[in-house]
């Protein structure tokens, strides 16, 4: 066992394929921007009509929020990939496939799209319905009200749950592999299969991901601590 | 579209309601250990200081390493170091388990902690043990208020569940997979996969808060609406 064990980690394995790896790894922080770009763009825009006046748009935001909450992330990314192109295929008579890139970020950022909405409109709740008022006393339009009493505080309180979906969405980039995007799991297992060791790679592999993870939610935490203190009540 | 449904999905019924049985049985192993694995870490990291960096260790990795890298590194890497698990089933259940475990603990820790200290004391003052106290008055209270957490992350594990039938682990999506393999159609099987998933997690998602709410109203704590 302890033979094993220090078989298992293998930095020089690493250092040698370091290319093709960080390659894999970039492919996932790009996955990850640009999900995450997505999902904050709709989260945003369903979190708001969540609140709406209409009831209709109202029905539409709830829908929206359970179904991409309760829909496993694997099987709406593979769900995506392989039905909605013949869909579309069928509804369009030409011939559409996705490239499995666009289906990742499409995917993830829908998914988490559900969940980010629920914060922002946790985020918005939660500031005191009297800064409303009283920016209404003192005649405040309500653009104003929203840009400078209710966005500053949502956000400060959005933060710490957004930061954790975000977290999620960067651990969820890890199985875009099955979809054949080559990400760095995707390299892994190709380099696992040609050295035949699949041993270290994998205990590379998540040493790598709790590395990443850590050190980056670790500076956020730090960078963020001030700026969500200030005018804190 | 609608004969093809009915040849792709209720034709192949029996191997999806299979599917079904396995993954509900992954499930809750998984869950039911998890709980296990994740109050002991918690218990070692507030209560034995000796421990305590191999217990924050244990949670920070479990939490911080995505699923599907646990499950492959379960399955592949754990069999050469420590000659477990045996079987496909072994490891997607320890890899589900490790995963939640970590979460789980975090949870009952701020569960324990958010209790006033004046509770443990009071316990103490009327002469129970420490053990006494944690199991008759700080668990009961604790639990209560994580209630809607805990049942949360059980749906966090079905939901990481379907990654399992990677390893061949023959769960609903495996064979969803193998019928779309079978037939090279995947729009009817997927569709309905993705449709039973959802109800399913919609259905646990929406008995806990409502049960949430019950506990809410019934003792005065837990769950916020």
């Amino acid at each position: 066992m302890f033979e094993a064990l220090s078989q298992s980690l293998d930095p020089a394995l690493f250092w040698e394929y370091r290319q093709t790896l960080a390659e894999g790894l970039l492919r996932n922080i790009a996955v990850f921007l640009l999900g995450a770009a997505l999902a904050s763009a709709i989260a945003l825009g369903v979190g708001l009509a969540r609140m709406s006046r209409f009831r209709a748009l109202r029905a539409v935001a709830v829908g929206h929020t359970e179904v991409f909450r309760n829909v496993p992330e694997y099987v709406l990314l593979v769900w995506l990939h392989y039905v909605v192109p013949i869909l579309l295929t069928k509804a369009a008579g030409a011939r559409i496939t996705f490239d499995p890139f666009f289906s990742a970020v499409l995917a993830l950022g829908l998914a988490y799209s559900g969940f980010l909405a629920e914060t922002v409109r946790a985020g918005i709740l939660s500031v005191p319905t009297g800064h409303v008022e009283a920016g209404r006393a003192l005649g405040m339009p309500g653009g104003v009200i929203a840009r400078r009493i209710v966005a500053p505080q949502a956000a400060r309180r959005m933060l710490p749950e957004a930061l954790n979906q975000y977290v999620s969405l960067f651990k969820a980039t890890s199985f875009i592999s099955l979809i054949a995007v080559e990400d760095v799991m995707y390299r892994v297992a190709m380099v696992a299969s040609y050295e035949m060791r699949p041993l270290p790679l994998y205990t590379g592999a998540a040493l790598i991901y709790c590395v990443v993870i850590i050190t980056a939610t670790t500076t956020i935490r730090l960078l963020t601590d001030r700026w969500r203190r200030r005018g804190w009540v | 579209m609608l004969g093809n449904a009915e040849r792709l999905v209720w034709g192949n019924r029996e191997l999806i309601l299979e599917g079904l049985s396995v993954t509900a049985q992954v499930c809750v192993v998984a869950f039911l250990l998890a709980l296990g694995l994740g109050l002991t870490a918690c218990l070692v990291r507030l209560y034995v200081p000796l421990l305590r960096p191999v217990a924050i260790g244990y949670i920070e990795f479990c939490r911080a390493t995505p699923i599907f890298v646990q499950l492959l590194w379960v399955n592949y890497a754990w069999p050469e170091v420590f000659g477990f698990p045996y079987t496909v089933m072994q490891a997607g259940i320890v890899a589900l388990a490790l995963q939640s475990s970590g979460y789980l603990a975090e949870t009952f820790r701020s569960g324990i902690e958010g209790l006033a200290p004046g509770q443990r004391e009071a316990a103490l003052a009327v002469g129970l043990t420490e053990s006494q106290a944690m199991r008759r008055i700080i668990l009961p209270q604790a639990l209560l208020t994580m209630a809607p957490s805990i049942v949360n992350q059980l749906v966090v594990v079905i939901k990481s569940s379907t990654l399992v039938s990677v390893i061949a682990i023959p769960d609903l999506m495996y064979q969803a997979m193998r019928i779309v393999h079978q037939w090279f159609e995947p729009i009817e099987v997927l569709t309905s996969v993705a449709l039973i998933y959802i109800a399913l997690i919609f259905a646990i998602s929406a008995t806990a808060r409502r049960f949430a709410e019950h506990l809410r109203r019934r003792y005065g704590l837990g769950g916020e609406t």
